[in-house]
């Protein structure tokens, strides 16, 4: 502990020289833009800014980009609260008692306990980065090629379990994001496959096209496609009458943060859209355990506090499994792992003892971070409002030539640009057809891994499959895959008994 | 099962019987040393399986599989969609002949009134005062090579 301690002040000397903390003040401010404006989210934002970082030191550029997706989280409540628009998807949950709030005139206090909730929960949350991840790190080295293989497939059935409102579109997805991810060379053999005689595909499907296509373009085309009166509509951003909470809102926002933090730390380490989760979690405990739940749904601080407590110790811990293992659970830190490997670090359980610096160097820099955004969104948060007010049909065709010109800077290529749109074209489609980008992402990014991993395994077992059900850890997450596979199963079961529909029949999913 | 649907499950079926078909073309080996099909040879089995599982879960319920999207209040328009799609890759395919000052100012020019900017002085000098800033902060600024075309610029 005292080592990690140790570490963490060498982090804070890494993270506090002019140039990373000019990064993570950019990458914050950013952060808060992409959150803040509907439409572009942190995937999409981390993609699109990941050729401006090719001249930065992996440090730097890390340090940026992992302030994107946490800024993001914090911008994200601020169009909830005064607009009852989440600017993400985490931040949905927000919209309930923070847009009450605001129609209350209590904007200002909803804004503010977001941004102090958000700050003690990271800041916590960042200490559990702290301790928790060297010892897992060395657990890690256990872990062989049946192990990670499992633990891939383990993620992918669980994220296609919680996104999405079919688990078997979900799962088609998810493979076809695997076939893609094999276009190029055999990472074994060195053959090439799927490249139909282009140069360009040798070195695989760029995911940043395929990232931006998805969830840029695709985003973008959707909202093309909605009437002129929606592109012309411009926001009309509330005034902010009283900014800080009170010594009441405080008292009664204290328990939900500390609940939120630790829901959000727990539902971070496992597969799935992490802060979604968390922040739902978050409020339904909340008003669980409310003395007054008749008065959530008109404006209750705790569904405020909790979830956006939730969201942001999500956000961090998230880092733990991508810097641990290796493995991303969600399509920000698949976007952060893509990262990685672009400047030469290949996150897993040897990279705190390689990469020392940056690992923490990146983990101070996210307290920095988080005390960045407790700043910038308290005083700043009607500057970034009033950035609404920019109607949709002049920010769509911005939004457009940001993502080519990121597309081109990625490698010089032309090729690139028409694969970003050729993904912009299906992410389109996959809205209109209601099928999930991120499951597709992860496996795109996670695929060659987890091919290298299924055919070592056969080659150590000889070719026997029983290698994944021999090993005591692979067991272990093969059988996690299984319940959770059987777990739409049970819910039917569990409904057709009138005993209760569960966690995705109160989301209002139907997992088919 | 409503039409777009099953022309989605249709696509994906296709997608993974391409798949099988180039998988089988490359050497599959055995599972003690996997050829290089092998991999997407399972994934693409397991995709048209998974699709025809949707078929037939599908036709047993006789409904849309997943939820229901509420009907959509706005009438929708797919013309300005591939308008606005046909914009952008034609400027995609004028870039390295036009070069990117001039085609991303003629781009947002041509975006901003597809979507109904109908001001020409507005759009006009958005579009200039935009793509010379994108100029600036990537060519000038950031130093990165975008197409010059025959402008020079």
């Amino acid at each position: 502990m005292f080592e990690s301690l140790q570490h963490l002040v060498t982090g804070f000397g890494i993270a506090l020289t002019v140039d990373n903390l000019f990064y993570c003040l950019i990458g914050a401010v950013i952060g808060t833009l992409i959150g803040v404006l509907p439409g572009i989210g942190p995937i999409a934002g981390i993609a699109l800014l990941i050729p401006a970082t090719y001249h930065l030191s992996a440090t730097s550029a890390i340090i940026m980009l992992a302030g994107i997706y946490y800024g993001a989280m914090y911008g994200g409540s601020t169009t909830s609260i005064l607009l009852n628009v989440p600017g993400e998807t985490a931040s949905v949950i927000t919209c309930i008692e923070g847009y009450q709030m605001a129609q209350k005139g209590r904007a200002g206090p909803a804004l503010a306990t977001c941004a102090i909730g958000s700050f003690i929960a990271g800041s916590i949350a960042i200490l559990g980065l702290v301790f928790l991840a060297p010892p897992l790190a060395e657990a890690a080295l256990a872990f062989g090629p049946p192990e990670y293989f499992s633990l891939m497939v383990f993620g992918f059935i669980v994220l296609c379990n919680v996104t999405g409102t079919s688990l078997i579109k979900s799962l088609m997805m998810a493979v076809v994001g695997l076939i893609i991810g094999t276009i190029g060379l055999d990472p074994v053999t060195g053959v090439a496959r799927f490249t139909f005689g282009s140069m360009s595909l040798l070195s695989g499907m760029e995911f940043v096209a395929v990232a931006i296509g998805l969830f840029g373009i695709g985003e973008v085309l959707a909202n093309v496609e909605k009437p002129l009166a929606f592109l012309e509509g411009k926001v009309l951003v509330p005034r902010l009458r009283e900014l800080y909470p009170t010594l009441q809102d405080f008292k009664k926002s204290i328990g939900p943060i500390l609940r939120g933090t630790g829901i959000g730390f727990g539902v971070g380490l496992v597969p799935g859209p992490a802060p979604v989760i968390a922040t739902y979690s978050s409020y339904m405990v909340e008003r669980k355990i409310s003395k007054n739940p008749e008065a959530f749904g008109k404006g209750a601080i705790e569904g405020v506090a909790g979830p956006e407590s939730a969201n942001n110790s999500a956000c961090q811990s998230a880092f733990i499994p991508l810097f641990v293992l290796g493995i991303p659970f969600a399509p920000p830190t698949a976007i952060l792992l893509g990262a990685l490997l672009i400047h030469g670090v290949s996150p897993g359980p040897l990279m705190i003892g390689q990469h020392p610096s940056l690992f923490w160097g990146v983990i101070a820099s996210m307290y920095i971070g988080n005390f960045i955004l407790l700043i910038l969104n308290l005083p700043f948060v009607p500057l970034f409002a009033n950035i609404l007010r920019i109607p949709k049909k002049v920010l769509l065709p911005l939004v457009i030539l940001f993502c080519i010109t990121g597309m081109y800077t990625v490698n010089n290529s032309v090729f690139d640009i028409w694969m970003m749109l050729l993904f912009g074209g299906i992410g389109f489609l996959m809205r209109k057809l209601d099928y999930e980008g991120a499951p597709l992402l992860l496996a795109l990014v996670l695929g060659p891994k987890l091919e290298v991993a299924f055919r070592q395994s056969l080659m150590i077992s000889h070719g026997d499959f029983g290698i994944f059900v021999n090993r005591p850890i692979s067991m272990g997450f093969l059988l996690a895959t299984l319940l959770f596979l059987l777990f739409p199963v049970f819910r039917i079961i569990l409904k057709s008994t009138g005993k209760g529909g569960g966690f995705r029949g109160s989301m209002g999913g139907n997992k088919g | 099962m409503k039409r777009d649907e099953a022309i989605g499950a249709t696509l994906i079926l296709l997608f993974g019987a391409v798949t099988v078909y180039f998988s089988l073309r490359m050497s599959i080996g055995t599972f003690r040393a996997a050829g290089s099909g092998l991999f997407p040879l399972g994934l693409g089995i397991l995709l048209m399986g998974l699709s025809i599982a949707f078929f037939v879960k599908a036709g047993v319920r006789g409904l849309p599989i997943g939820k229901k999207k509420p009907p959509s209040e706005v009438p929708r328009s797919t013309q300005q969609v591939i308008l606005f799609m046909g914009a952008i890759l034609l400027a995609t395919l004028l870039l390295k002949e036009l070069g990117y000052p001039l085609v991303s100012f003629l781009l947002l020019l041509a975006l901003l009134r597809i979507l109904g900017e109908r001001r020409w002085v507005y759009t006009l000098s958005l579009s200039f005062l935009t793509a010379t800033g994108t100029y600036v902060l990537f060519v000038l600024w950031l130093q990165i090579p975008l197409p010059k075309g025959w402008i020079g610029l």
